[in-house]
């Protein structure tokens, strides 16, 4: 059995008459990245607040690095790094000067804190901007030097709130590249996501919460075989051979869907190679395919899929 | 490791260096401290505004209500600006102390403060700190005041150096003692225009109510019956004492005591109130 390094035993948290979290029981091992999917209004957020002892849990325990997030939160502080959905820095100090002050304040002497800083800003491709003042920053600098920013005392677990919301490709990738290299470090990581394939990218063991409930959990692969399918939309070059391409996709044993509005039909798939079996049925049709994708499923299909399953099991 | 420590060395132990065991109190209160005052210092505008606005305030009312108040003042200080300046740097202090409420609630806005919560440092630091740059930026706001006041208008008050220096503190320790009672309400507000609201209200009806910018006997009846229940009044009062060397008296013993007692009672409130999840 591997040490986890994130245990939760039915966690709950009420705000007023509301809950935000109902008997919530996870455990992250260390050196994984648990991915916690889940719409706005989830619990995601609240979830890493108890953590990261920023918020009481109403009822249940919570260990984070082995210490009582709610008895021993000084502990839990000095070894978790905390991203929050927006970016939390000073705007009025430049990058350098935010994390030379995170650095003194967990203890560094003056001298170690720059180092760290520098060391920081470079491996985030920060170091031209080092020296301007933090509000200057785009929102993907932002985010760089926010997440800089909970690395600066090495800690052993991170929280990432939604840490990809609102970053372009470019940006995303680079910070999923970051995430890796610090789980490929020995750290773990609790991530919360609003995208399947960030989820499915980076994340051990996924987690769906929903109205402040785990109402899923296992890897992405696990979770996509519950969902099913993937789907196979193609771009009709003619649209009037809609009922043609129909009937052939139903020959092959598929069950397509006519979406007249974008000329297209779709069909979901298990496996990739049925993307063969669609271009192939086509093409013996005589059908001409304008445009052909294969899309992952996504949050709300995963939703759907578990809607699903509990209406039947409620019948 | 017995010879001299070279480059290669120091990098090889960066490697996975020891945690940090978290920053003594201390040390948290100085580099946040200097934290607030460089971001003060980050924005000049910020700077030169606040600088100034005491100064208009200032040239407003020692050229408005100058000529008019001449024969009433008179007995009081000799020329209005010597009767003037000691409210203008207790009203100045305590403008800078709703700041200090709106500034708490501007860093909670901007995260910094979640950042602050989920380290290992006592919450009371991020207060103290917030308090003292307060401190630090109302001085030279009040100091700068002062110079102008006798450079430019000929301030030139009875009690000389040490008067106008024990008027100054006077103001500077009403100041502190509100700026805690506004962090206070901030940490329990949380909400910027609601601070700023009873920033305004607080200031704007206290500071004329009361014998600020003219004697009491000047006013309505009704004014003197408010003004005479206004604690401002006897800040002001102490402070002027003060710089026109009238006879203090209790004045000033009892101005500093209610400031220490609502600067203890503030912070203590504040602490409170900051500890609070968010």
């Amino acid at each position: 059995m591997p040490e986890a390094l994130i245990e939760t035993d039915r966690v709950s948290k009420t705000f007023g008459g509301v809950t935000a979290l109902d008997e919530v029981s996870l455990q992250v091992p260390r050196s994984t990245v648990l991915g916690l999917l889940g719409h706005n209004g989830a619990g995601k957020t609240t979830l890493i607040n108890v953590l990261s002892t920023l918020l009481p849990p109403t009822a249940g325990t919570a260990r984070v690095a082995g210490f009582d997030v709610v008895r021993q939160p000084r502990q839990v502080c000095s070894r978790i790094g905390l991203t929050g959905q927006f970016a939390s820095v000073d705007e009025q100090l430049s990058g350098r000067d935010n994390l030379v002050l995170i650095a003194r304040l967990l203890g560094a002497g003056r001298r170690e804190a720059r180092e760290r800083a520098d060391e920081l800003l470079e491996l985030f491709d920060l170091r031209q901007a080092a020296r301007r003042p933090a509000r200057g920053y785009s929102g993907g600098m932002r985010r760089r030097l926010d997440l800089a920013a909970s690395l600066v005392g090495r800690p052993d677990v991170i929280f990432l709130d939604e840490p990809t919301t609102g970053l372009d490709p470019t940006s995303r990738r680079g910070l999923w590249q970051v995430v890796e290299e610090l789980v490929g470090d020995g750290t773990t990581v609790l991530l919360t996501t609003q995208y399947l394939d960030e989820a499915d990218r980076l994340a051990d063991e996924v987690a769906v919460l929903s109205g402040g409930r785990v109402v899923a959990s296992g890897t992405a692969e696990e979770l996509k075989a519950r969902v099913g399918q993937r789907t196979v939309t193609t771009a009709l070059a003619d649209p009037a051979d809609a009922q043609a391409a129909l009937a052939a996709l139903r020959g092959a044993g598929l069950a397509p869907v006519h979406d007249a509005e974008r000329g297209a039909v779709s069909a979901p798939v298990t496996a990739s190679r049925e993307l063969a079996v669609v271009v192939r049925a086509l093409d013996e049709a005589g059908v001409e395919v304008g445009d052909l994708g294969l899309s992952e499923p996504t949050l709300d299909d995963v939703y759907l899929a578990l809607a699903h399953r509990t209406a039947a099991l409620g019948n | 490791m017995t010879g001299t420590l070279t480059a290669s060395d120091t990098e090889t132990t960066t490697a996975r260096p020891r945690r940090w065991r978290g920053s003594s109190p201390p040390t948290q209160v100085l580099v946040l401290t200097g934290r607030s005052l460089r971001a003060l210092l980050a924005d000049p505008r910020v700077v030169v505004f606040s600088l100034l606005q005491p100064l208009v305030m200032l040239v407003l009312f020692s050229q408005v209500f100058g000529n008019a108040l001449r024969g009433s003042v008179a007995a009081q200080g000799g020329s209005y600006i010597n009767y003037l300046l000691p409210a203008i740097l207790v009203t100045t202090g305590i403008g800078s102390a709703t700041q200090s409420g709106v500034g708490l609630i501007t860093d909670m806005k901007n995260g910094v403060l979640n950042r602050f919560r989920a380290l290992p440092i006592r919450l009371g630091s991020v207060l103290v700190a917030r308090s003292i740059a307060d401190l630090v930026r109302t001085a030279v706001q009040l100091v700068v005041l002062l110079l102008a006041a006798v450079v430019l208008f000929d301030f030139s008050p009875a009690g000389g150096i040490f008067g106008s220096l024990g008027a100054l503190g006077l103001a500077l320790l009403v100041s502190w003692s509100l700026g805690w009672v506004f962090l206070a309400l901030a940490s329990w507000v949380r909400k910027e225009e609601v601070m700023q609201s009873i920033g305004f209200l607080a200031m704007f009806p206290l500071m004329f109510a009361s014998s600020a910018f003219v004697p009491l006997d000047a006013l309505p009846e009704w004014l003197q019956v408010v003004a005479t229940v206004n604690p401002l009044t006897y800040a002001i009062d102490a402070s002027r004492h003060l710089a026109l060397a009238a006879p203090v008296g209790t004045g000033v013993l009892s101005a500093a005591g209610t400031s220490g007692l609502l600067l203890f009672l503030g912070a203590a409130a504040a602490m409170r109130g900051f500890r609070r999840p968010l």
